[in-house]
């Protein structure tokens, strides 16, 4: 039974093994009915002012609008296509994966019905390669669909033509930007584009492509079943619909629960993820993944979960992932840790990213084994500053944002680490006492 | 690249500057004169990649800074290159750049001439903040046997994989690992070996690719550049030599769009390091190698050349001839002179020489036979001859009886550019499979020696006529600009070049800008070797003369006695002509033979005296491109002391022989040979400048030959019975035909691009030495129970070479390739003028 | 990595390369593409790929899939197998090797049979992940022919740190002393920590 401060749409009957056949997905949740529905009664332009009055934003992270983007592809005979981004490897996001682990059909009819709105006829789900489990189980959905014919050609009897292609990538969290995807699904390495031209004018194979994130698209049935009004009654104005949010690090019941976007951060951390371990406190925790600017407890615990409130803290929602620090957890290292990732994912391609991740990375291990100055500090974050904006796609800034936010944040905590690196107890340079301690997660 | 757009203005740090709308904003500010320091940008690699952020800039009502290098131009843009915020930008990338980049500018082949050390002293913060350990690389190691490359001094900007990627297209140079352990690489480690990748050099913006050829060789600071053009082939690619010590030390590109567009092969590049071989001739010699001085040499020639025409009576000399074109006078003179390569004046020289010296006209420039003079002057015609830089917009590409690859390989980088960037469709007709077949619409694949069978088709295909052609056809007929490359060898064949004339009358060329014909010709100079008269049937202009003997006529006079003495400048028939054994037999039977070379090779071990030529780092004179562009080669380096100016010794000689041509100087050369050819009337050498200058361009166009007689449809029809009327397809599978059970396959040959002096003089470039292989189908290959590289001996009636076994999935069955030129085993030698078959057995090793 | 350091520096005209030698210098010029008679790839494997390459509308978006099919089949991309990928595709395997090397997952380098990414990113190393690894390898130690273990960026499961991928199968959250267990049941064969599996759990919010 949910809690009652979960609003389940895209994970209810979610607990129930059967949704993820096509049997299953019909009966619980009515499935592909409303598919039927678009494709025999609806032409694009209705299905399109569904999705922009619903004021969905995208959930893969800049939380632009769904229904815009669509409405910005080209009309007329040119092959378009639609992209799912199912690459989900942003730190602290794993939303995606419970997604199309538990409900792959959503995912399918809202790709199908999001292929009618876009008028693509070729369809990629770009899914992590390490997610490995999850598109065994795509596959195999996917295989229903053809044969029930809701995929393939001329679907329901409508003339209409739609492929979809599960597309396993082979580990590179840089494939998740639009345009790297583009690059890595045409088979080449997974360096981002020049924009402009937008994919939305020139994307996959030089034609129109419309992408958007496993989450969004699963949110497509939904609105078009209920209509844009009945999407708005949930969240908040500028952030309608629920939202499955995961929650991990330092908290008692990590995992993925779905909310009305707006509702009290701390309902999420505390009453759904249980909050801190016994006798712990919350340091500081990303609102919207590692890419997202940490806020203090007193700065964040507070705020409604929405995009809004979040933009106006200085940080964002972006994809949604909430990772708690507790009173355990040494910032300069979580700093290092942030650092390493992105120096480690950068694509190498453009300068700023590729020499600013890794000349940060240095620093900052200078720092934890004590063999930094103050000065130090003031290089990190003028290096911070210079990616930002200078680079061929946000991956840097990705990077600068949060360890940029960090050093202001906690400047006296870099500054006595410094001075005596053995502040760091643990000899793994992790958490402060026996991680052992935390609490197993269910 | 950037549409055909509309004159603008944009507002660069409070200036205006015009620019083309849709060009790049780095373009528009570099024009106004706008310095913005960039490194990954370079149009000739094609789309901007915007990796380097050096460009960035400040675009009014854009919050973010931009990249120059890919931002196209808008009307009224407003663009500032030096505020705080761009130059903080500009400090920052610098400063990342500092990173990794090791400081070893000192001994850094760049130093000196490196964009990185001029960026950081223009635009980096002075002082880098980095003290952490840099990146760590083996270094420097070898990229290739020609180029290092140093992993630590690489900036990643792209340009060098860009170049694999995008120019060369042979996708052989890549980034691999990612992020900042990203280096540039090969598959497996493996030599990068490709013909064109020396350029890379040339476009690293930093110390990290450099050629093993130049590696401490010189400093920018005590070096001279001394501008040319390269005459190893017949692109004629403009080249700058690196001086040193009056000696050449390196060849880049001089930049010319209307010839090399900036890029070089590497025979071009590294051909240099051939000139000092030890076989070069660096002075006049007997047989046997005795080393002569010039007087007693120039003696020597004037009596065995003076014994041979004074034997010989009643010859029409060219003033009292009036009969015009004909076959060979019955009492002709026994001197004959072959030209291989050489410039203009040289060959104006030599022809001069011949018909008023020795009264002889019996010279050719060409390797066995061609089209008569009333053929070539048609195909001279302005009005159907393409230029070099029309390939670029091509709307079809016909390559027709040649692999530019390997005849003009500057032509095969234009050619994937037209199609690359213009959408130009290209089709291919040849007899072995090009290295451009990857690229094109159709390919037609005909017998070899079937040439002109073919061409007669495709004429008639474009005329609507259904045939082995049609496909080929089809893609010229629905082309608007069509620019058809053909190799000359096709027209050994009779009615060949009549055919291909046909097919310019079928496309509508004459009356189509941008449409033509362009001939890729069997040696680097053909094209101004005609033009200033050496052929046996026209003088200087194509004019008329009396008719004497092509090279092979020459071949079968000289074996007969017909003629006695032959003149060789800059040829060597034994290793370039066709059928070897009979040119042996020539060789022998004649009484004396004096060839001008510039190395000592078989040939001259047969001539009774060897006189030295100058290279083209070290000539001075005028060639004419394919196109009809006349270029200057310039003297950039010193001669060996014995090597005298070619033009000063065919003036001394001539004068020997009693004929006072008062031509002793490449300007009075020059001179005369505009006054005789009257289509580069006028031409002047300013006029050449540094460019060069086409003859079609300049007011002497209107002189172009003339048609003697019909128009070519007409002409074309007459010629069609003597198109020949085999198959113009090989035969199938099913059908080859056999000797005594043994099945033969239909021969062709083609002259690799690396075989000959080229690789065997040269040290950098042995390791390309081809080796001989006999190239042949799948099928076959099953049919002969043969396997890759397994030896075998290649024979056609008594003549056989050895070579190794080389699989192929788009050789036709029942054809087989071998290079021609390569030492011991050299294809040549199984050919005799006709369509040639053998037969491949095992050697039992 | 290339012949000796500085080769060609003492002797700038480099009378032999050694790489001649070796043969390992390509002398046709034209040919950038290994012919599929020249490297004998296994039918199955073209046949995949082929199919592979029917799946998109440019075939060249193939070679990601085909790169896994060459690491199913050789349990690393071997320069054979990206030569007969190569082959087949109509690409050089210089492309394929940059495509694959770009990639953490696909390996250019020979590893072990079992493959075990011990996730070392934020929520994991909160929760251990830096021990995990290290059991990982030591109860690994000295069998590279069985074991790859690798330290490994967010495998997108925090809700089970610390965790691990153990053929790429999820496995959390993980007690240092497990990893030990996990290594023994590979090597017997057996399947690996049932209760641990990430596909055996419930929604959080259910609980
Ligand atoms: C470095 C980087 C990584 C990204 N990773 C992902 C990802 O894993 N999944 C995703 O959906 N979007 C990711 N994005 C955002 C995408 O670029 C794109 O905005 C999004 O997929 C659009 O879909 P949406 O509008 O439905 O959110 C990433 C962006 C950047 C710059
Ligand atoms: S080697 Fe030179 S050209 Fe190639 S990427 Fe590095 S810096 Fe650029
Ligand atoms: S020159 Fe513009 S980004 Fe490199």
């Amino acid at each position: 039974m949910a809690h009652e401060l979960e609003k389940r749409v895209l994970l209810e009957h979610a607990e129930d093994p059967a949704l993820r056949t096509l049997d299953g997905y019909r009966r619980l949740a009515g499935g592909y009915a409303t598919m039927e529905r678009a494709y025999r009664e609806m032409e694009q332009d209705e299905v399109l002012s569904e999705l922009e009055n619903s004021g969905l934003r995208g959930r893969g992270g800049a939380g632009f609008s769904m229904g815009k983007k669509a409405s910005f592809l080209p009309r007329g005979e040119m092959a378009k296509y639609l992209c799912c981004n199912a690459d989900e490897s942003e730190p602290g996001a794993f939303k995606d994966r419970e997604l199309m682990q538990r409900n792959p059909h959503q995912l399918i009819e809202g790709i199908a019905i999001a292929a009618l709105a876009a008028d693509a006829g070729h369809a990629f789900i770009f899914i992590r390669g390490e997610y490995d489990e999850q598109a065994d189980i795509l596959d195999a959905a996917v295989a229903e669909a053809y044969e029930a014919g809701y995929l393939g050609t001329n679907i329901l009897g409508c003339h209409r033509d739609l492929e979809l292609v599960v597309h396993r990538g082979a580990g590179a969290y840089i494939c998740g930007e639009e345009t790297a995807l583009l690059d890595a699904l045409e088979g080449k390495r997974g360096n981002p584009r020049l924009k402009p031209p937008f994919p939305a004018v020139q994307g996959l194979y030089g034609g129109p492509t419309l992408i958007n994130n496993v989450e969004t698209l699963s949110n497509v049935p939904h609105i078009v079943r209920h209509g844009a009004e009945w999407f708005k009654g949930f969240g908040t104005e500028q952030s309608p619909g629920t939202k499955v949010v995961s929650i991990s690090g330092g908290v008692r019941r990590p995992g993925n629960y779905e909310i009305e976007l707006g509702i009290p951060t701390r309902d999420l951390i505390f009453g759904l993820a249980g909050g801190p371990e016994e006798g712990h406190e919350i340091k500081a925790f990303f609102p919207g993944g590692s890419s997202s600017p940490v806020l203090t407890a007193e700065e964040g615990l507070d705020l409604p979960y929405s995009f809004e409130a979040m933009a106006e803290a200085g940080s964002m929602l972006g994809s949604g992932s909430i990772i708690v620090a507790d009173d355990r957890v040494s910032i300069p290292h979580l700093a290092l840790r942030t650092a390493r990732f992105y120096h480690h994912e950068s694509c190498g391609k453009c300068v700023p990213c590729r020499e600013g991740t890794n000349w940060t990375v240095k620093m900052l291990e200078r720092m934890v084994r004590g063999e930094a100055t103050p000065m130090d500090l003031d290089i990190v974050s003028s290096v911070q500053a210079n990616i930002i904006g200078h680079c061929l796609c946000v991956l840097g800034d990705s990077m600068a944002m949060p360890v940029g936010a960090m050093v202001r944040k906690y400047r006296e905590e870099f500054e006595a680490v410094m001075a005596d690196p053995e502040l760091t107890l643990d000899p793994h340079a992790v958490v402060r006492g026996a991680p052992e301690t935390l609490g197993a997660s269910t | 690249m950037s549409p055909a757009g509309r004159e603008v203005t944009i507002t660069i740090d409070g200036r205006e500057v015009p620019a083309v709308e849709g060009e790049m904003l780095h373009d528009a500010a570099r024009k106004g004169d706008v310095e913005i320091p960039y490194f990954c940008y370079e149009p000739k690699l094609g789309e901007p990649v915007g990796a380097c952020r050096m460009c960035l800039v400040e675009i009014e009502g854009i919050p973010k800074l931009q990249t120059s290098c890919s931002t196209p131009v808008r009307e009224g843009m407003v663009v500032h290159t030096r505020t705080e915020q761009v130059k903080e930008a500009q400090n920052s990338v610098v400063e990342f750049l500092l990173v990794n980049h090791p400081l070893d500018c000192p001994v850094c082949d760049k130093g000196g001439e490196c964009p990185l050390q001029d960026i950081s002293y223009g635009w980096g913060p002075g002082r880098s903040r980095v003290i952490d350990e840099k990146r760590h690389f083996e270094k420097p190691i070898e990229l290739s046997p020609l180029v290092a490359i140093d992993r630590e001094r690489c900036i990643l900007c792209y340009r060098c994989v860009r170049f694999s990627q995008e120019v060369a297209e042979d996708s052989q140079l890549q980034l691999i690992e990612r992020g900042d352990r990203t280096y540039v690489g090969t598959f497996d480690d493996r030599p990068y070996v490709a013909p064109f990748h020396g350029n890379i050099t040339d476009i690293c913006p930093v110390g990290a690719l450099t050629s093993y050829t130049y590696r401490f060789r010189a400093r920018p600071w005590d070096i001279e550049h001394a501008g040319s053009v390269c005459t190893l082939c017949p692109s004629q690619c403009n080249v700058s030599f690196t001086i040193r010590d009056e000696k050449v030390k390196r060849v880049v590109t001089r930049d010319n769009h209307d010839v090399d567009d900036g890029w070089l092969c590497d025979r071009g590049r590294y051909g240099f390091e051939m000139f000092d071989a030890p076989e070069r001739v660096r002075g006049p010699l007997l047989k046997g190698g005795v080393e002569v001085g010039w007087d007693e040499a120039l003696e020597k020639i004037s009596e065995g050349l003076r014994a041979v025409s004074g034997a010989r009576r009643g010859w029409s000399s060219p003033d009292n001839s009036g009969e015009g074109p004909g076959r060979t006078t019955p009492a002709s003179p026994g001197v004959a002179l072959i030209v291989g390569d050489a410039s203009n004046e040289e060959g104006f020289l030599l022809q001069k020489l011949m018909r008023e010296g020795l009264g002889s006209p019996h010279i050719d420039s060409r390797p066995s036979r061609g089209p008569e003079v009333a053929v070539l002057r048609r195909l001279a015609a302005p009005a159907i001859s393409a230029k070099v830089s029309e390939i670029d917009e091509a709307d079809a590409i016909l390559v027709l009886g040649t692999d530019p690859l390997h005849s003009s390989p500057i032509l095969d980088l234009r050619v994937r550019k037209a199609i690359r960037r213009h959408g130009a469709k290209l089709v291919v007709a040849t007899e072995r499979p090009t290295a451009l077949d990857g690229g094109a619409e159709a390919i037609a694949r005909y017998a070899p020696g079937q040439a002109a069978h073919f061409v007669s088709e495709l004429a008639a295909a474009i005329g609507g006529s259904e045939n082995v052609a049609t496909p080929i056809a089809e893609t010229l007929r629905d082309a608007a600009k069509v620019v058809v490359i053909w190799g000359e060898r096709i027209a050994r064949q009779a009615g060949a070049a009549e055919a291909l004339l046909a097919v310019a009358e079928a496309t509508s060329m004459a009356t189509t800008d941008g449409a033509g014909l362009l001939e890729i010709p069997d040696t680097t100079n053909a094209r101004g070797l005609r033009e200033a008269g050496c052929l046996p049937d026209a003088g200087p202009g194509l004019s008329d003369t009396p008719a004497g003997m092509s090279t092979e006529e020459i071949r079968a006079a000289l074996i007969s006695g017909e003629i006695q003495s032959l003149i060789l400048f800059g040829a060597d028939p034994l290793r370039d002509f066709p059928d070897t054994p009979a040119w042996e037999e020539a060789l022998t039977a004649a009484d004396f033979v004096v060839s001008f070379s510039m190395h000592e090779n078989a040939t001259t071990a047969k001539s009774d005296v060897v006189l030295p030529l100058e290279t083209h780092a070290e000539k001075d004179g005028t060639v004419t491109h394919p196109d009809g562009r006349l270029q200057r080669v310039r003297p950039s380096a010193t001669r060996p002391e014995n090597v005298l100016p070619n033009i000063i010794v065919l003036s001394e000689l001539a004068s020997a022989l009693g004929l006072d041509t008062s031509i002793d100087s490449q300007p009075r050369a020059f001179a005369a040979l505009t006054e005789a050819v009257p289509f580069y009337a006028g031409i002047t050498d300013s006029d050449i400048g540094g460019r060069g200058i086409r003859w079609q361009e300049t007011s002497s166009a209107t002189n172009a030959p003339k048609a003697s007689t019909g128009t070519p449809s007409e002409r074309f029809a007459e010629e069609e019975g003597s198109s020949p009327e085999a198959p113009a397809v090989p035969p199938s599978d099913d059908e080859v035909p056999s000797e005594e059970g043994v099945p033969v396959l239909a021969l062709g040959t083609y002259r690799d691009l690396w075989a000959g002096p080229i690789t065997e003089l040269n040290p950098p470039l042995k390791f390309l030495t081809p080796h001989q292989r006999i190239e042949i189908s799948p099928s076959d290959a099953q049919r002969l129970d043969l396997k890759n590289g397994e030896a075998v001996r290649v024979s056609q009636n008594g003549n056989s070479i050895d070579a190794a076994v080389l699989i192929k999935e788009r050789i036709a069955p029942g054809t087989a390739f071998l290079a021609e030129g390569v030492t011991g085993a050299n294809a040549n030698a199984l050919l005799n003028g006709g369509p040639v078959q053998v037969k491949i057995e095992k050697v039992s090793a | 990595m290339s012949p000796v350091d500085g080769a060609g520096m003492s002797n700038p005209n480099l009378p032999v390369d050694p790489a001649v030698r070796d043969g390992r210098i390509p002398d046709r010029t034209e040919e950038q593409i290994p012919e599929l008679h020249e490297v004998d790839c296994p039918p199955e494997l073209q046949e995949r790929i082929e199919t592979l390459m029917g799946r998109y509308p440019d075939r060249k978006s193939a070679s990601i899939p085909a790169l896994w099919a060459v690491q199913e089949l050789y349990g690393w991309c071997t320069p054979e197998g990206i030569r007969q990928a190569a082959a087949v595709m109509r690409v050089t395997p210089a492309y394929l090797e940059s495509v694959a090397s770009f990639y953490d997952l696909l390996h250019t380098k020979p590893v072990g049979t079992h493959r075990i990414e011990v996730c070392t990113n934020i929520s994991c190393w909160m929760r251990g992940g830096d021990r995990l690894l290290d059991a990982f390898e030591a109860a690994a130690e000295g069998d590279d022919a069985e074991f790859f273990v690798t330290g490994f960026e967010c495998l997108g499961a925090c809700d089970i740190a610390p965790m691990a991928s153990i053929d790429q199968r999820y496995y959390g959250p993980l007690e240092a002393a497990e990893a030990g267990v996990a290594i023994e049941q590979l090597r017997a064969g057996d399947e690996v920590l049932p209760e641990k599996a990430l596909a055996r759990r419930g929604l959080a919010g259910d609980s």
